[in-house]
């Protein structure tokens, strides 16, 4: 399993239908690269703006959950 | 009223507690009715014990009447003494028997009926031993007839005292159930219904508030979303089917909140290169 579909499996239960749009959105702005793209090493990075700006959407609690949850993506 | 969660639930637990009150009722009402029970048994008890000594007194009275006919025999002749003495003699063995068969029939158990059935049983020895003891009254034999008289007598006694026994007996042995199963009972039934109808409440209002509070939330929060007030909070308060409502509704509404921003960048964007 590629590294984006385990990080859209994972924002699923906490973004619903707007995942894969979350995560572009991030990865575009923040990371300066294609979702398909993703590593590894790049998860500390998503992790932290995926807290900052799930943060906006969600609960603040949640959004720190859902980042603990990507950077502890390993493979 | 309406067929809303809160109405179903009032409704659904005071058809609980209705029907612990019901049982309540049910277990009160045995509890008196044994009461009764008893209460008849020891009224039964007592006019045993009163029939009993009502057939003492016939008794006696009969034995006093043919004690005076053998002793008057002689100056009066036969049946000036019969007539005096013996016609009464004969209306209470008549007492004593109509007593101790009517006894023997309302008698509760099979050994107090034997008890009354011995008195019914002795009154026609009785009989035989008193017009053996009439007939021999002025020959030679009048003594031994006196004699099996009298014994027929005590013994008819004996048993009439045996009767009042039992008649005291079954009365104070009632008397004694009704004490300990009307404290016992009644407590019984009254603590049990209590701790149900504590326990009733209590797990309604548990149970209510489990399913309300969590309903109602979900209920405030869905409000505001579609009036667009997409600032709320969406609250887990348990770990079941109503939590994951409240998860797939907090989906939702991110889900919502992020179109729209998006919708408002791209819209910015717009604006922004419209005005370029």
């Amino acid at each position: 399993m590629k590294v984006y579909e385990k990080v859209v499996l994972i924002s699923k239960n906490y973004l619903g239908p707007a995942t894969e749009s979350f995560i572009a959105r991030q990865c575009k702005s923040h990371l300066k690269k294609d979702p398909g793209a993703l590593m590894t090493a790049d998860m500390a990075n998503l992790a932290k703006w995926m807290e900052i700006s799930g943060g906006l959407l969600m609960d603040q609690a949640k959004a720190a959950e859902l980042s603990r949850k990507i950077a502890a993506i390993t493979v | 009223m309406n067929a809303t969660i809160r109405n179903k639930l009032i409704w659904g637990f005071s058809g609980v507690l209705l029907l612990l009150g019901a049982v309540a009722g049910i277990g009160i009402y045995a509890v008196f009715s044994l009461r009764q029970s008893a209460q008849d048994a020891t009224r039964i008890g007592g006019r045993l014990n009163a029939t009993a000594l009502e057939i003492q007194v016939h008794n006696l009275e009969a034995e006093r009447r043919v004690k005076s006919y053998l002793r008057e025999v002689k100056q009066l002749g036969a049946d000036k003494a019969r007539e005096k003495y013996l016609d009464e003699a004969d209306f209470e063995l008549s007492a004593i028997e109509s007593l101790a068969l009517k006894a023997a029939k309302i008698a509760p158990t099979a050994e107090k009926r034997e008890k009354f059935q011995k008195i019914v049983n002795e009154t026609a020895t009785y009989k035989i031993a008193m017009a053996a003891a009439v007939t021999n009254a002025e020959n030679e034999e009048a003594a031994d007839t006196a004699k099996a008289y009298f014994s027929a007598a005590d013994r008819l006694h004996d048993y009439a005292e045996d009767g009042e026994a039992a008649g005291r007996e079954a009365s104070q042995t009632s008397q004694e159930d009704i004490d300990r199963t009307s404290k016992s009972s009644v407590s019984m039934a009254i603590g049990m219904s209590l701790v149900g109808m504590i326990l009733g409440i209590t797990m309604s209002y548990k149970l209510s508030r489990a399913i309300l509070l969590p309903v109602e939330h979900l209920k405030d929060v869905a409000e505001n979303v579609s009036l667009g007030n997409l600032e709320v909070a969406v609250r887990r308060y348990s770990d079941d089917e109503i939590g994951d409502l409240a998860d797939s509704f907090s989906r939702m509404v991110t889900a919502v909140k992020f179109f729209r921003m998006e919708a408002e960048t791209v819209q910015a964007e717009h604006d922004s290169a419209g005005g370029e």
